[in-house]
């Protein structure tokens, strides 16, 4: 029987459990329901999706893949490029700090695990959580598409469970919704890896708003 | 007359080219090149040593191939202000993109406000709009961009066209902010998007502090679709509404609020915007 260790790898990972805090954020969500955008399940659903298809696929997506491959060939040049570019795509404070916070805190579980060489990136202020998953990625075999296709898993799960929680929906609406929407997954996969280094970047104008305004909400749960 | 004008035109280019430079005294137009139609008038100074300068596009308005060029160099310690006497336009296309390319570098301790009226968008315009702005170490930069998609007052909505907007700002060549906004009419509608809200809005100030986060926080309270973030030094804040003069009012107001710790200048309101 062969054991494929790298998807195990990849299993931990993209695991909710995995200590870097990323159910703290809600990427405007949150405000988004505040404001009354999103009131049930098939508003967050287009919600969530038009943030998939403008924002990740066509940002997070392309900018993974130029970072995996900048560490499997161990320029690092590019790596710090790649990663200063990521972050100066996100359109607000806190889209940024939440981006650098789970970034470096990944930096600092890998470096406490097993890589030395990942604590440079601890307190640097262009780590981006891509950066440090791509890193992973490489250094435990997973195969770029593998990487890519758990990064969008993980950051679609951390959204319905956002929604679960605020909008807020059953657990059977968020498993529905999950199970929905991750079907697009391939599809966008093969979108964002077709963008050439001009093409990248997609604004999402109510993500942008409601994340700002998020900032000087009164009372909420989530960081971001 | 038809706001489909020229659609089999190849379109016209234009490029004008503006430098300001620091006299010591007063910021002077030092360097005025230009192609086409597209021009500025004699620069005047309503407010001690701020070179103003009103952008003219004589044609009135963008139609499919047009392609603009701006190109525009603020010199150390130089202080301009670029404006526009109306609302820009961009006509309903039937098939070719027309292009609007924006430069604007800023040099050590200057400051360029580029605060160009609203840019209408047809329905069924197609477009693309570039804003490059590089920055000095210390340069400062009150820019904004207003749009409306259609025209509301003529029941016109954005059923189709497409505006593609980006802007890329640098300091010391390293990236700070890239934005890359495809307007659509799915993003016209969208709840993620602009939610049929015709006109929409981003003022960037650079060289922005704490204190002018607060103020600008206070001046939304409760309006809703209004929004301020600050990264670094860098203040963004997003508006959007069903009519552009609510939009163009809270920058006014932004403005006349950071204007004094960004550009060392008193709140000071360019009088064509009144006309």
């Amino acid at each position: 029987m062969h054991t494929d260790l790298s998807l195990i790898r990849l299993l931990q990972l993209v695991s909710p459990t995995l200590p870097i805090g990323m159910y703290s954020y809600s990427q405007g969500f949150e405000h988004a329901v505040e404001d009354g955008w999103v009131t049930n399940s098939t508003e967050a659903n287009e919600w969530i999706l038009g943030v998939l298809e403008q924002c990740l696929t066509r940002v997070d997506l392309p900018i993974l893949s130029r970072l995996y491959d900048a560490w499997e060939q161990h320029d690092i040049q590019s790596v710090e490029l790649w990663s200063s570019t990521l972050l100066a795509h996100r359109e607000t404070s806190e889209l940024r700090a939440e981006d650098n916070q789970t970034g470096q805190a990944l930096a600092r579980l890998l470096a406490g695990m097993e890589f030395e060489e990942a604590s440079r990136w601890q307190r640097k202020k262009n780590t981006a959580l891509a950066t440090l998953f791509a890193f992973a990625a490489v250094k435990w075999g997973i195969s770029k598409e593998s990487a890519l296709i758990g990064f969008l898993w993980s950051w679609l799960e951390n959204q319905v469970l956002c929604a679960v929680k605020i909008v807020p929906l059953g657990q059977v609406a968020g498993q529905k919704l999950t199970y929905e929407l991750s079907q697009k997954i391939p599809d966008l996969l093969e979108q964002g890896l077709q963008l050439k280094d001009n093409e990248i970047g997609g604004s999402v104008f109510g993500l942008a708003l409601a994340s700002s305004r998020h900032e000087m909400q009164y009372s909420r749960l989530f960081r971001s | 007359m038809s706001d489909e004008l020229n659609t089999n035109n190849v379109g016209w280019k234009a490029e004008l080219k503006l430098g300001f430079s620091y006299s010591g005294t007063k910021t002077i137009l030092s360097k005025r090149v230009h192609k086409g139609p597209l021009t500025v008038q004699r620069p005047f100074y309503p407010e001690g040593g701020v070179c103003h300068v009103y952008l003219l596009h004589p044609p009135g308005g963008i139609v499919a191939g047009d392609q603009l060029s701006i190109d525009i160099q603020v010199e150390d310690e130089a202080k301009a202000l670029i404006t526009t006497p109306g609302a820009g336009k961009f006509y309903r296309s039937a098939g070719q993109q027309a292009l609007q390319t924006v430069s604007l570098k800023i040099k050590e301790n200057a400051t360029l406000e580029w605060l160009p009226q609203e840019t209408i968008v047809f329905e069924g315009a197609k477009l693309v709009s570039d804003v490059r702005v590089d920055l000095a170490t210390n340069a400062r930069f009150i820019g904004w961009e207003i749009l409306v998609l259609g025209r509301p007052a003529a029941n016109e909505s954005f059923n189709h066209g497409e505006a593609l907007l980006n802007w890329h700002i640098f300091r010391d060549a390293m990236p700070l902010f890239i934005e890359k906004m495809q307007l659509d009419t799915n993003a016209f509608f969208a709840r993620w998007g602009l939610k049929g809200y015709s006109s929409c809005g981003t003022l960037f100030a650079v060289g922005a502090n704490q204190a002018n986060l607060e103020a600008v926080r206070l001046l939304i309270a409760d309006t809703p679709r209004q929004g301020v973030t600050l990264i670094d030094d860098l203040l963004i804040c997003r508006a959007s509404a069903d009519k552009s003069n609510i939009v163009r009012d809270f920058f006014e107001k932004v403005r006349s609020v950071i204007r004094q710790d960004i550009a060392q200048q008193q709140p000071y309101t360019p009088r064509i915007w009144a006309t």
